[in-house]
């Protein structure tokens, strides 16, 4: 097999230089020549070698006389200056999402295992760091190209924007210096320290890496809201324009997010690792990472919609005009788009939480209620995707008395969105619930008394978020957008409240199963890998539109966007140029999956000695200690 | 043949993307340009204007971005069928050409009851009309369900050389203040604003003459020395407060809304209050 490799290598090699060899021969021998022209033996009569000198410096001597002028665009070949910045953004932000998200939940596994003594949390933190280092290069990457084709690209525009923020440069480039020598301190540092001193450092890569992300917040963020500058652009305060109106909302909906997507993309590493597996110990490993990184991903996904209401608010404070563009201008449509992402995730969890059962003795108590959950979620997305105005024939339309249809019509309000999304939550919740539930048996003597509050809990949320969606048809639009609040509250009320009664409720609970790890069909690996794939997809409309909302301004309100490119593209152009970022970002992470799969395969030594059924040569290296103590003969291993 | 698992997932990649992808290409597809400048020209008749009007409200203006024309049921901002006659008795003492202007060059000093401020100033960015495509939109919001009598030489209170109150050359309901033109309809004697005749009538003032309009505060709180008539904040007039104070007062009321006010602002707020303007 490997000298194949070899052979394949060689013969490309020399192929690729006959390639290039013909081609140079082929261009040497078709270069351009003069025309032939007689020598002119007397008088010319017309000057044409004087006048093709004088033509020469005539230019030459324009040029130097030009004026230098500040470019204000110039065009990317192709697909244009605002696609290319778009593509590079979206994907620095992916690796930087992952970047961020990964050492969030690792320190905290890590911190598990410390408190517990259980080492498969402290192996199952290290997997997740695995995949940090080739990451975090490539998010350097992408940020330094994304600078460079600003100032290529967008020369003017960028000049602006570092006169506002010149004073945060400084502390962002130190604040990254600190950043990589935390993240490969707490990597390559595994092990060698004492545990404190381990999680210091990851404690210390959270807040150096979450300060980064603050400070580019607060410039992109000052794009869509700006403050701190007067009318006509000038800069009255940086820090005013850092903290604009939009930037603690953002952050506080990326730190969520962030979280979501790494817990998906490692679930997505998980998953990729399971089906690659060839021991029982290494499936029920990776089972096992799947399931915590599926769990990380959609318990931060389950509060992100209310931190979407805060930034949305934020936004409808800033201007009514920018909040009514979004929600019901040229990007309402988008937003259906989104219903249809966020109903697959949903749809997507609640299916690996159910397959995830038939790994549990004694789940079939529970699974008789899957049919009801199912029910209750299709319905939910069902009306969170049924748009107000549907596009439709004249007739049709004559037919409905209005492009809204008569019955329909009433569920693609935001009343019904909202009471829609509040009980997708809800139900996804009540299957965690489930899920955690299965196997056990409470113990204590309060047993029925804590199911039936807990019952009362859900019942009481999900009635109020009934009634207040209904409630919002009968109101003024100035009381209305207020109802979503006691929604949002009620909910999140229901989901403390009962969880912390879960949690005394099956405090030493009796087991009345065991748990299987790596007993789940492969398919479930699969709704994985598709989970990590429609949260990309969603990271990457919803940046669109945040971007996007500003139209033709590249500071909404302040500076104007005068490039070919200041118009708004069609949701159809938008949605490809995000699937062509989903598939890029998805071939680079890829390349991280398979980087961080390297570290565990034996040296080249070893693998050509088990090939010849012999010991390693004497002198040869040994293989690195990782190797050795790879998790799937880990003895520690689940 | 077993499929290789790279290609096995791989296939699921492109096909999901493939399938969001076709989604993105389901919903109605529009490419939505810069709003385009509508050639403005001088001596444009009120008829003209409308049409004009017209233009910028769907363009620039992005008026229909929020209002609508002939909705009914619970509505985000208020309908504009029917504005034209509505805005002649909308807020007492002003004619409809005025209360138009107010709407658009000072949005918040009245909130029709039952909606939240939210409409943009719109002489300002992002909306930036000029005071002629203004004249237009109000020519337009006179037509609905009234008679349109503004024209391209009525002088507008807050117009850039419009005059301002201080001036005495401000004039409403579609005159200038030389005379009717041909064609238009004299103003009512009682819609008459400017600042010099404000014993006969309301004062359209400008901002610098009225920092409690300026400020929006008369969105909310009385400024004709009565209780707040049905607005949601007490009445201002006559309140007497120390600059020092005000700010204070202004954060303990109203949170963190007016921080950006400048210490200049807040002096004239301090002396608007004082002086009771707005108020006669």
């Amino acid at each position: 097999m490997n000298r194949k490799l070899v052979a394949g290598a060689v013969l490309g090699g020399v192929l690729s230089l006959l390639a290039v060899i013909g081609l140079a021969r082929f261009l040497t021998s078709h270069e351009y020549k003069d025309a032939y022209r007689p020598k002119v033996t007397g008088e010319d009569h017309t000057p044409r070698e004087q006048g093709a000198v004088d033509a020469e410096k005539a230019a030459e001597d324009k040029a130097k006389a030009k004026p230098y002028e500040e470019v204000a665009y110039r065009r990317f070949p192709g697909v244009g200056s605002r696609t290319a910045i778009w593509v590079v953004a979206q994907l620095h932000l992916l690796f930087a999402a992952f970047v961020l998200a990964v050492p969030l939940f690792a320190v905290i596994i890590e911190f598990i295992g410390y408190r517990t003594k259980d080492p498969r949390y402290d192996h199952l933190a290290h997997e997740f760091t695995k995949l940090l280092s080739v990451s975090f290069s490539l998010t350097a990457t992408f940020g330094a190209f994304l600078t460079f084709m600003l100032i290529a690209l967008y020369p003017k525009f960028t000049n602006y924007l570092m006169s506002v923020f010149s004073p945060t440069f400084l502390p962002y480039v130190l604040l990254f210096f600190f950043e990589a020598a935390f993240l490969y301190s707490y990597y390559y540092g595994w092990g060698k320290f004492s545990p404190r001193v381990h999680l210091f450092l990851g404690v210390m890569l959270n807040i150096v890496g979450t300060a980064i992300m603050l400070i580019a917040n607060g410039w992109l963020t000052f794009m869509t809201s700006p403050r701190g500058v007067s009318e006509s652009g000038a800069v009255l305060s940086t820090w005013d324009a850092m903290t604009n109106l939009t930037w603690m909302p953002i952050n506080i909906h990326r730190i969520i997010a962030n979280v979501a997507f790494g817990g998906s993309v490692a679930g997505a590493y998980a998953a990729f690792k399971f089906l690659q597996a060839k021991t029982d110990e290494e499936r029920a490993h990776y089972d096992w990472m799947g399931y915590i990184g599926n769990f990380v991903a959609i318990s931060a996904f389950l509060p992100l919609p209310f931190a979407g209401y805060w930034l949305a608010k934020e936004i409808y404070g800033f201007s009514q005009t920018l909040g009514l563009t979004m929600m019901g201008g040229a990007f309402s449509w988008l937003f259906i788009i989104q219903a249809v992402l966020i109903g697959n995730l949903f749809l997507a969890a609640n299916y690996y939480l159910w397959l995830g059962m038939g790994r549990i003795e004694g789940a079939q108590e529970f699974q008789k209620y899957i049919k009801y959950l199912l029910l209750g979620i299709a319905c939910c997305f069902a009306v969170w995707a049924t748009p107000r105005s549907i596009i439709a024939t004249v007739s049709e339309v004559r037919a409905m008395g209005g492009s809204t249809h008569p019955v329909l019509g009433f569920l693609g309000v935001m009343s019904a969105k909202n009471t829609a999304v509040n009980i997708l939550i809800l139900t996804t919740f009540m299957s965690f619930l489930l899920y955690r539930r299965t196997g056990k048996r409470p113990s204590v003597p309060w047993a029925k008394v804590g199911n039936t509050i807990q019952l009362a809990i859900f019942t009481g949320a999900a009635l109020i978020v009934i009634s207040l969606g209904i409630y919002g048809y009968f109101v003024e639009a100035a009381v209305r957008i207020g109802l979503s609040v006691p929604q949002v509250l009620s909910v999140l009320t229901a989901m403390v409240s009962i969880t912390v009664i879960d949690v005394f409720l099956y405090k030493n609970a009796q087991k009345t199963g065991e748990v299987h790890w790596g007993r789940v069909p492969a398919i479930s690996q699969y709704v994985l890998i598709f989970i990590a794939l429609t949260f990309t997809w969603l990271m990457g409309l919803m940046g669109y539109v945040r971007s996007g909302l500003r139209q033709h301004w590249h500071v909404y309100g302040v500076i104007r966007d005068t490039s070919p490119d200041a118009y708004t593209p069609t949701l159809g152009y938008a949605t490809t140029v995000v699937s062509v970022t989903v598939l890029i970002f998805f071939v680079l992470i890829g390349f991280v999956f398979w980087l961080a799969s390297l570290t565990g395969k034996p040296d080249w030594v070893e693998q050509v000695a088990a090939e010849k059924g012999t010991a390693p040569e004497p002198g040869a290296a040994p293989a690195p200690a990782l190797a050795r103590s790879e998790l799937g003969s880990d003895p520690a291993a689940p | 043949m077993r499929i290789p698992l790279i290609l096995r997932i791989a296939a699921l990649v492109v096909a999901a993307t493939a399938f969001y992808t076709y989604v993105g290409r389901l919903v109605p597809q529009k490419e939505v340009y810069p709003p385009a400048e509508v050639e403005m020209k001088a001596n444009m008749s009120t008829d003209e204007m409308v049409k004009v009007g017209r233009q910028i409200m769907e363009g620039k203006g992005m008026c229909f971005t929020c209002h609508t024309v002939g909705k009914q049921g619970p509505l985000r901002f208020p309908d504009l069928q029917g504005v034209g006659d509505r805005a002649k008795s909308r807020e007492p003492g002003m004619n409809d050409v005025q209360y138009f202007e107010q709407t658009l060059y000072e949005p918040n000093a009245f909130i029709v009851p039952g909606f939240n401020p939210g409409m943009p100033v719109i002489n300002k960015p992002p909306i930036g009309l000029t005071d002629q495509e203004i004249l237009t939109v109000i020519a337009t919001l006179q037509s609905m369900g009234g008679t349109p009598n503004v024209t391209m030489d009525t002088k507008l209170a807050h117009a850039a050389g419009g005059g301002g109150p201080a001036s005495g050359t401000t004039t409403a309901g579609g005159t200038p203040a030389g005379g009717p033109p041909s064609g238009t309809t004299p103003a009512p004697t009682a819609a008459v604003a400017t600042s010099t005749s404000a014993t006969a009538t309301p004062a359209v003032v400008t901002s610098s003459a009225d920092p409690l309009r300026d400020f929006g505060c008369a969105g909310c709180h009385g400024l004709d020395g009565s209780p707040a008539g049905g607005k949601k904040g007490p009445s201002l007039v006559g309140k007497k407060i120390d600059p020092a104070a005000l700010s204070s007062a202004l954060v303990k009321a109203h949170g963190d809304t007016n921080q950006n006010l400048t210490l200049g602002q807040i002096k004239a707020l301090a002396a608007g209050l004082a002086a009771g303007k707005s108020g006669s």
